[in-house]
């Protein structure tokens, strides 16, 4: 009897977990399987089944579209925000934890009230200052912007681990005849690593994915970053699923592929609400 | 101390650059709100209150909160319900629990282009894979293009199935600080699953709740790129909300002060909002 009422208990969980990791999977399975799709298949009756299997959609896609050019200015425009956010987050978030001053908070306390604030907020000054400053429809306009959400998350995420450093470790460094820099890099920041790696990922992640900001700054095809360039493909022509969803999968590769090995900073990067949205 | 010169200059390079790219353009954009111009390059006109009252005075702006208001409100309900179930499943003893996790959680890490596209796609109203579903149960298809009421249920259901997994991720490490004698007191007085959950989960874990709900509100409320992706704020206007009316006032109308005015409001409301989030939850709190 009671047996009977564990075995349908467990049969009742694998069935809401079985439900669950449907719900959640399956639109990422179906981009993942139309886009090796030929317009036979994906315009005829849905099957399930992944296949056949065309790499029709992705020939056309890297050759004939501007595809390519997005993807590169992508990387850039993400590469370069990482870095920038990396050396300010981490300067700041140090000198913050290890001066005391007045008004230490009131800088903690912008960065994060920075990350509240509705985008069109930010974006439409700043695009207006873009233009006033000569560097509208730039890459280098759009990396500033994207500094703008993750300088925030940097320094507030940093924050909260230098902070459980104890200031002692530096102290005995720097007894031992280390300068402060030689302190900083042998000591502390090893210590921070796991800071710092999440921080990475996650400028990464608001770079790579961010569409309002690519939007409002970005007007020229060849400067588009990934997300609004395939944006710019569904109003153009007939409506190319295949290559859409080709395009699709390509954006969400690096992704799920960082997911995939890093998957531990990302758990603890969105517990701290690293993601702005 | 050693070194404290140059932290010193570093903090001091911290303050210029929280006042460039975060004080100033807001200090920007209250600026344009006061101020007439037709583009970004035209020479401006400062006008006051002007734009305030134009922008509070037009019906649409009150229908554009409205709506703002209940797709805040749907998701954020719907959020929060189904993250605590996804929390509770996934902390359940389940069959691979990492990859299912892991699933769960991916919604939320892509981006929102993908996620609009790919549902564009599964609902086509002619081989969409959901259309072909629906056909199955007797129904043509899911007008989400030319209903409003459609198109908002829509852009909520699809809010609700990408940020999610906050809420879940948020309540699952909540659940990990319960200490389980109370549970384990609770079996012994012989309270079922639903009481347990009621009376020992959520009042354990009504800190993370509040913090939650209200990250979510702020967020919610302020969404712009998946309505946009997905309806443009149509059919007939059914739904734009704040985020959106001030985007196509700006660059789209050229009415670049009005536009700033809308977004200055949604600003001030979400402003106060924020005061009450560090009133509840002061910062010097976790810096101890």
């Amino acid at each position: 009897m009671v047996n009977e009422l564990s075995m349908a208990r467990r049969t009742a969980l694998y069935a809401v977990t079985l439900l669950a990791v449907v719900y959640s999977f399956f639109p990422i399975y179906w981009m993942i399987i139309s886009s090796f799709r030929d317009d036979a298949s994906l315009y005829a009756n849905a099957s399930l089944i992944p296949g056949p299997f065309h790499l029709v959609n992705y020939e056309v896609l890297l050759g004939l579209t501007d595809y390519p050019t997005w993807f590169m200015n992508s990387v850039l425009v993400a590469t370069g925000t990482v870095c920038i956010t990396l050396v300010f987050s981490v300067l700041i978030a140090y000198s913050v934890t290890r001066l005391q001053f007045t008004g230490k908070t009131a800088i903690i306390g912008t960065m994060l009230y920075a990350y509240m604030f509705p985008p069109m907020m930010l974006a439409i000054p700043l695009f207006s200052l873009f233009v006033k400053l000569g560097i509208d429809d730039t890459r280098l306009s759009l990396m500033i912007s994207h500094c703008t959400l993750t300088l925030p998350l940097g320094v507030w995420l940093l924050w909260g681990f230098f902070k459980q450093i104890p200031v002692d470790v530096e102290e005995a460094a720097m007894v031992d005849g280390c300068s402060r820099l030689r302190a900083f890099v042998l000591v502390v920041l090893p210590l921070t690593l796991p800071g710092v790696v999440t921080v990475a990922i996650f400028s990464f992640l608001l770079s790579w994915t961010d569409y309002t900001f690519a939007l409002v700054m970005i007007g020229s095809d060849q400067l588009k970053t990934l997300p609004a360039g395939l944006d710019t493909m569904v109003g153009l022509y007939e409506l190319r699923w295949g290559e859409l969803m080709a395009g699709s999968t390509l954006i969400a590769l690096p992704l799920l592929v960082m997911f995939m090995f890093l998957s531990r900073f990302f758990i603890h990067g969105l517990s701290a609400g690293a993601l702005k949205g | 101390m050693r070194g404290e010169r140059a932290l010193y200059l570093i903090l001091g390079v911290a303050f210029a650059l929280t006042a460039l790219l975060i004080l100033y353009p807001a200090y920007h954009a209250l600026e344009l709100s006061f101020q007439r111009l037709d583009s970004f390059v035209s020479e401006p006109e400062w006008v006051g209150f002007q734009n305030y009252r134009t922008v509070l005075a037009t019906p649409e702006f009150w229908a554009a909160f409205g709506r703002g208001l209940v797709f805040a409100g749907v998701t954020i309900l719907l959020q929060v319900v189904l993250g605590i179930g996804f929390a509770m499943l996934l902390d359940a003893r389940i069959p691979l629990k990492p990859l299912v996790r892991g699933l769960a959680v991916l919604p939320y890490l892509l981006p929102t282009v993908i996620v609009a596209l790919t549902f564009q796609w599964m609902l086509d109203p002619t081989v969409g894979v959901i259309t072909q579903g629906v056909r199955l149960m007797g129904y043509e298809y899911i007008p989400w293009g030319e209903n409003s009421t459609v198109a908002m249920a829509m852009v909520i259901a699809l809010s609700v199935w990408i940020w999610t997994p906050f809420v879940t991720l948020a309540f699952l490490a909540g659940l990990q600080s319960v200490p389980g004698e109370l549970y384990e007191a609770a079996r012994v007085d012989g309270a079922t699953g639903l009481q347990r959950f009621w009376h020992i989960t959520l009042p354990q874990l009504r800190p993370v709740l509040t913090v939650v709900i209200l990250l979510r509100a702020i967020w919610m409320f302020n969404k712009f790129d998946i309505i946009w992706l997905t309806t443009r704020g149509g059919p007939l206007n059914g739904t734009e909300h704040l985020p959106v009316l001030a985007y196509r006032k700006t660059f789209e109308l050229y009415q670049v002060g009005e536009g700033a005015a809308v977004s200055a409001i949604s600003f001030l409301i979400l402003s106060a909002v924020i005061f009450i989030y560090f009133y509840v939850f002061p910062l010097d709190e976790k810096e101890q």
